[in-house]
Formats: C-alpha cells, sequence, structure tokens
C-alpha cells in the first residue's frame, strides 16, 4: 500500500530536486558567461606592450565570445580595414589603471590617418569632469620639439595634454583608436608601435 | 542505485547550456537595447538621430568618441527597402551598418566616397534593383546604420555638423 501513499510525496521531491538543478545551472551557467565576458576589455589576440585588439571586431568572422565582448565592451565598433580599436586596462608594468593615480603617455604619431586617446571609465563611458576633458586625437594633441607626444593622465591640474581622471577612485581603460590605419597596419596589426603608458605615482 | 551522480552530471550538462545560450543571445539583446533607445529618440525605426557629441552624460552607446559627430539610423526592411543618403566631407567620415548580431556587414569612407555624396538603397534579399544606386543587402531585416564625423577642430565643427544633419534614411 505504500506506492499508493507515496507518489505526491516523491513526485514533489523530484520537482524540487528539477527546479533546484535548474537554478543552479542557470547561475552556473549565465554567471560563468558574465564573468568570462565582462573581464578584461575586448581581450584579444593581439597585444602590443599594454595594449590589446582583436582581429576580428566588426567582422562576421568574429567568434561567439569576441561578438559577445564586443557588444558589452565595444558596441557598433568598425571592422580592422576601417580601425583598428587598443584597449589598455594596464599600465607598462602591469598594473591596472586606476583613476587615483598618474600616468604618462609618450610616443609618437601610429600608422593612421587619424588617431585618437580617449579615457573610460569602469563602466564604459566617460569619465565627468569639469573640463570636459575626455581625449586627445592627432588633430589637437600638443606636440614635442621631435613630434612626439607627452599626454598626462590623472587627478591634478597638468599644464599641456591632459586627460582627467575624475572624482571617483576606480579603474580605468584606455582606448586608442586608428582611423584609416596604414595598409600593413591593418595586415599586420601586432607590427604597430605604440606609446609607453608609464605610471607615475599614486595618490594613496 | 545512487542517482546523485547523475543530478550532478544533468546540473553540469544544463549549465554549460545556459552559459553558451547568453554567449550567444548576448549581442543580440544588446543590439535590441541599443536599437529602441535610438528608434524611441529618432521618433522610430528608419528615422535618422542627430546626437550632440558625447561628453561623459551620455549614455546610449558604450564607449563613444568624443571627437566624432554620430549620426544613427534604426534600418528595419522587412517591408520595404530603405535610402540611405548623405553628404560626404573632406575630413574623415564613414558610414557603415550593423545587422542585430552586431556584425559589422558594410562600412564606406569618404575617400571611397570622392563625389561629395552618397547614396545607398539597403533592401532585405538579393532582387532588388534601385536603378543606379548601390544596393546593400542587409543579413538581418533589423539592425543599426551609423555616420562618423571627425570634428576636425572647434573651427570646422558648425560646418561638419550642418553637413552631417543632412544625413538621412528613408523607406523607397
Amino acid at each position: 500500500m505504500r506506492i499508493q501513499e507515496d507518489p505526491g510525496g516523491g513526485l514533489l521531491k523530484l520537482v524540487l530536486k528539477l527546479l533546484a538543478s535548474f537554478f543552479v545551472a542557470l547561475i552556473l551557467g549565465v554567471g560563468s558567461a558574465l564573468l568570462l565576458l565582462g573581464s578584461g576589455g575586448l581581450g584579444g589576440t593581439i597585444a602590443i606592450g599594454p595594449w590589446e585588439s582583436s582581429d576580428v571586431i566588426g567582422s562576421s568572422e568574429a567568434d561567439p565570445y569576441t561578438r559577445a565582448r564586443v557588444a558589452i565592451a565595444g558596441l557598433l565598433a568598425l571592422n580592422r580595414n576601417e580601425t583598428i580599436y587598443f584597449t589598455a586596462a594596464k599600465d607598462d608594468e602591469g598594473a591596472p589603471l586606476r583613476t587615483e593615480c598618474t600616468y604618462k603617455i609618450i610616443g609618437s604619431d601610429p600608422p593612421a590617418r587619424w588617431w585618437s586617446i580617449t579615457a573610460y571609465a569602469a563602466d564604459h563611458y566617460l569619465i565627468p569632469n569639469p573640463h570636459d576633458r575626455y581625449s586627445y586625437g592627432g588633430n589637437t594633441v600638443a606636440r614635442e620639439e621631435d613630434n612626439s607626444f607627452v599626454i598626462s593622465i590623472g587627478r591634478g591640474a597638468r599644464d599641456g595634454n591632459w586627460i582627467p581622471t575624475g572624482e571617483n577612485d576606480g579603474s580605468f581603460t584606455l582606448t586608442l583608436r586608428l582611423y584609416n590605419p596604414s595598409e600593413a597596419a591593418a595586415r599586420d596589426p601586432s607590427g604597430i608601435v605604440l606609446p609607453r603608458i608609464a605610471r607615475e605615482a599614486c595618490s594613496q | 542505485m545512487k542517482t546523485w551522480p547523475m543530478w550532478i552530471a544533468g546540473t553540469v550538462v544544463l549549465a554549460a547550456v545556459f552559459h553558451i545560450l547568453t554567449v550567444f543571445a548576448l549581442p543580440y539583446g544588446i543590439m535590441n537595447r541599443a536599437m529602441a533607445g535610438i528608434a524611441a529618440q529618432a521618433g522610430g525605426v528608419n528615422k535618422a538621430l542627430y546626437p550632440e557629441p558625447a561628453t561623459a552624460a551620455t549614455r546610449g552607446i558604450v564607449r563613444p568618441s568624443p571627437d566624432l559627430l554620430y549620426t544613427a539610423c534604426v534600418y528595419d526592411v522587412a517591408a520595404r527597402p530603405l535610402r540611405v543618403t548623405s553628404p560626404v566631407p573632406d575630413t574623415y567620415w564613414s558610414l557603415s551598418m550593423f545587422a542585430a548580431n552586431t556584425d559589422n556587414f558594410f562600412v564606406v569612407n569618404d575617400r571611397q566616397a570622392p563625389t561629395g555624396r552618397i547614396e545607398i538603397v539597403l533592401a532585405n534579399d538579393e532582387t532588388t534593383t534601385a536603378g543606379e544606386t548601390p544596393v546593400v543587402v542587409a543579413p538581418s531585416s533589423r539592425g543599426i546604420i551609423l555616420f562618423r564625423s571627425l570634428i576636425a577642430s572647434d573651427e570646422a565643427r558648425p560646418a561638419i555638423d550642418a553637413l552631417r544633419r543632412q544625413s538621412n534614411c528613408e523607406p523607397l
């Protein structure tokens, strides 16, 4: 007679087990995907010093992970013949970029028709600052005598090229855009010489 | 018979399925949200939006370039093809098209459009013809058209802004 008493309890147990399995799987599956995709900007197959890029941004050849990363951190990005995007989340020494530190970006014009360097907060939007200054480009940067450039990044006001990092402590990233890169650069982006990101000091 | 190894195996397999679904669905979801945002501001699909240059207050699309003027248009060519027209300035400019999965399926820049004006028809299928006008076939019936105009200098900004406000997309 037990068989007739049990089915309700057994069924309930099974349903609970199924539900538990479903939710654990949901959290693990979605969580691991978001964790993997959310970390480290666009990720990339190309690394030049602290700068990273991917060969296949915007391309239909992009693998599902790259496509999802681009959707999160670079929606509406162009393919690499039109624009090469490099992102840096670290300095030359490999330490994460922090808004409470100061940096100097030192370099000369990369091989492109036009380039720009822009700072973004951890939420991928521009960093609020009273000067509304977020970037420098090949057309706006002040140059040294040898045509190279130095851009200061940090909180305290600086003479010359300066991108303020705002009031909030936190990580930030830089994007270097190369519009209409030279043919050689588009063919082999890993050979491009890019600016250094030297950390100067941190206010802690 | 112990059933817990089966339960663990089943949960892991299901977790893998959710992981893959998330990775595949995310671009569509993010693109959908972007399309909804642009269409809401432009007053519908197949209408151009002319936002001001990005500042820290701009919260529409991630990682905007503050050095560019963006002009955007959500296309929907399910019912009718779309005519995309724009004057082309003599500084950096591009017209790009993105499918519902975020793929950049078409791009042309100012140097590839030397006549100072561009006209393209975007259609759902390869059988569409539009006389002399080049036809681009969209891989998805909905997506985003984006014009980028470089603000070459503060002095050039008003002229470039006036020019990009003539960029347009309208159903054939």
